[in-house]
């Protein structure tokens, strides 16, 4: 069974992001980035795969400049066999990410395409799901356990109202939730072992993918800090701000 | 001349110290204070399923071959964290006694090392005391112009109090009729080569403690408030840490050379090593000294956890070659004749 995995360059989640001064964006000068922890779990989950024999092919892709092969570097040092970039300057947005990734799918034929639920920089939560969509594979969104019977995929996904199982027919499409696995670190000898593994790069234009723009970010503001609190003088004042101010009750 | 780290070097700095940062918390640091031992098994098989403790001993042995450049880098965040474990006297001063002694010795405990099933630590009699003696299943042990290959049984380890509550220390007895390894010229030139390689980890180690005091201060007092501003935004508080951000910058390149030297087998390694142990536990020192200033009283107290890190500071500051050893062996080269000093004489 061949498993593709997708992986996205973020911004390093310890890193306190700040918009630049023009609010056309998050300033990513002098940033630590790093793979995408829900596509971290998603590798993981792969490579376990493959570990207890079920999987024979790890695949990790990922779509953006020459910048993103280190994440996909990090990846095959995880224990991913190849990656694949897709290469493309600026941001792409999640439209486009699912149509690249169909094109690598096609190319590819994946039994089992794992991705992130989720970036951490954009959170659109959206990829996994239109990637769905345009391939007519199922999906199981939202994972914390999969297991694999034959080519049917058991997902057992984390809902509102508790945990829902899934039986899905493989090929199939998992989007991995923050539960799913804990990711490994990486070991200095597979760090140096990924060097050595092959790495394609293709154009969107390989792929017979256009990249088109249909959203435009208006504007990248900081949250507004929050205010300090006061101390009331009697129960009757809270009630009265809670019931008049903040009108909570 | 390229005087840069490697990018792999970066990478492999980025990956043990993520590892390093996440699994050595200063609540798992106290919880080792606590425990018979002081060491933690399960940390310890962890840095060796990452390959760290067989970074330094040959491929031949199972091993990943690389240098005391390569490892300089992870030392200082081993620092960082004030790492308890002996991952740096493993890999930058066990490792390469064995080797320099070779033979069966080196081949059975090197691989040992590499896959973690042994712990190998290496200790002089001029430091006085063994550091993790009673956790090591071969204690390299130099004495006078002897050295030793100590198994438990062969020695009896009495032990001793330390300003660091994670070092265990231990007064070294041998047991009669064990015979060294090494005498004579021999035995002096590996205890030479220990005590190089044992102040450059300690160098090492004193930059990251450093880093990680002065992080610490920042954060408090970019925190703390006074008069409606950060303390930090104060310039008797912040030229405080600037002044050692800049003497721990200085620090940095002479420890960066001090390996390179033990690396290339510089002639001049043995000062270049005093220089670095004297300039980064300098560095080590102001930012102890001053991170307990900005963090007014508190910083002094068992709750805060600055002492982790200043306690290891000064610990390591008098080990392998207090100041007064190394500030000799710079002296003894600024007296001498023909010393080449200056700007003309700074890459001869």
């Amino acid at each position: 069974m061949k498993v593709l995995v997708a992986v996205k360059r973020v911004v390093d989640y310890n890193v306190k992001v700040r918009a630049k001064a023009d609010g056309s964006d998050v300033d990513l000068n002098n940033v630590k980035m790093s793979i995408n922890p829900f596509c971290e779990i998603a590798v993981e989950e792969a490579v376990r795969l493959k570990e207890a024999g079920t999987a024979t092919e790890v695949i990790a892709v990922s779509i953006g400049d020459k910048a993103c092969q280190e994440q996909i570097r990090t990846a095959l040092a995880l224990g991913a066999d190849r990656g694949i970039q897709v290469e493309t300057e600026g941001s792409v947005e999640p439209l486009v990410v699912a149509k690249l990734l169909k094109g690598v799918v096609e190319k590819e034929q994946p039994q089992l395409v794992i991705l992130g639920k989720q970036s951490i920089d954009g959170d659109n939560n959206q990829t996994g799901q239109m990637l769905g969509a345009l391939t007519n594979m199922p999906q199981g969104t939202f994972a914390s356990e999969i297991a694999v019977d034959g080519d049917k995929l058991s997902v057992t996904r984390e809902v509102d109202g508790g945990l829902q199982t899934l039986s899905l027919n493989m090929p199939a499409i998992v989007t991995s939730d923050l539960r799913l696995n804990e990711p490994r670190y990486a070991s200095l000898p597979n760090i140096m072992k990924a060097k050595k593994k092959p790495l394609d790069v293709y154009s969107p234009a390989d792929l017979g993918v256009e990249v088109t723009t249909h959203l435009t970010q208006v504007s990248v503001e900081p949250p507004a800090e929050r205010q300090a609190g006061i101390k009331v003088e009697s129960v009757d004042e809270l009630v009265d701000k809670l019931k008049n101010e903040a009108k909570v009750i | 001349m390229d005087f840069t780290f490697s990018e792999d070097q970066y990478l492999f700095r980025d990956s043990v110290g993520e590892f390093l940062r996440n699994e050595v918390t200063p609540e798992r640091i106290r919880a080792g204070w606590e425990s018979p031992t002081g060491r933690d098994d399960a940390l310890w098989q962890a840095l060796t399923e990452l390959g760290v403790t067989g970074l330094t001993v040959p491929e031949s042995h199972g091993g990943l071959g690389m240098s005391a450049v390569d490892f300089v880098l992870l030392a200082q965040e081993c620092g960082y964290v004030a790492l308890p474990e002996p991952l740096v006297n493993t890999a930058l001063v066990a490792v390469p006694v064995l080797q320099a002694v070779g033979g069966e010795l080196a081949a059975t405990w090197l691989p040992k090392v590499a896959d973690g099933s042994a712990r190998v630590v290496c200790g002089l009699a001029n430091n006085q005391l063994a550091e993790d003696a009673h956790v090591a299943d071969l204690l390299l042990w130099c004495e006078g112009d002897a050295l030793f290959a100590l198994h438990p049984g062969q020695f009896t380890a009495r032990a001793n109090a330390s300003v660091d509550p994670s070092r265990r220390l231990y007064a070294i007895a041998i047991e009669p009729g064990v015979e060294p390894v090494l005498t004579g010229a021999a035995a002096n030139a590996v205890g030479g080569l220990a005590m190089r390689r044992g102040a450059l980890g300690a160098a090492a180690q004193c930059l990251g403690l450093a880093q990680r005091m002065i992080d610490m201060s920042v954060a408090y007092t970019s925190d703390r408030q006074q008069f409606g501003k950060p303390i930090g935004s104060f310039q008797a508080v912040k030229h405080h840490m600037a002044n050692v951000a800049v003497r721990l910058e200085y620090a940095k390149p002479a420890v960066a050379r001090a390996a390179y030297s033990l690396f290339t087998d510089d002639p001049g390694a043995q000062r270049h090593v005093a220089h670095a142990k004297l300039a980064a536990c300098d560095a080590a020192n102001l930012a102890a000294k001053h991170s307990i200033q900005v963090h007014g009283a508190m910083g002094y107290t068992w709750e805060v956890d600055l002492h982790i890190f200043m306690k290891k500071a000064w610990a390591l500051a008098g080990t392998w070659g207090d100041s007064g050893f190394h500030k000799a062996c710079v002296m003894d080269y600024l007296m001498y004749d023909d010393a080449r000093l200056g700007a003309t004489g700074t890459f001869s």
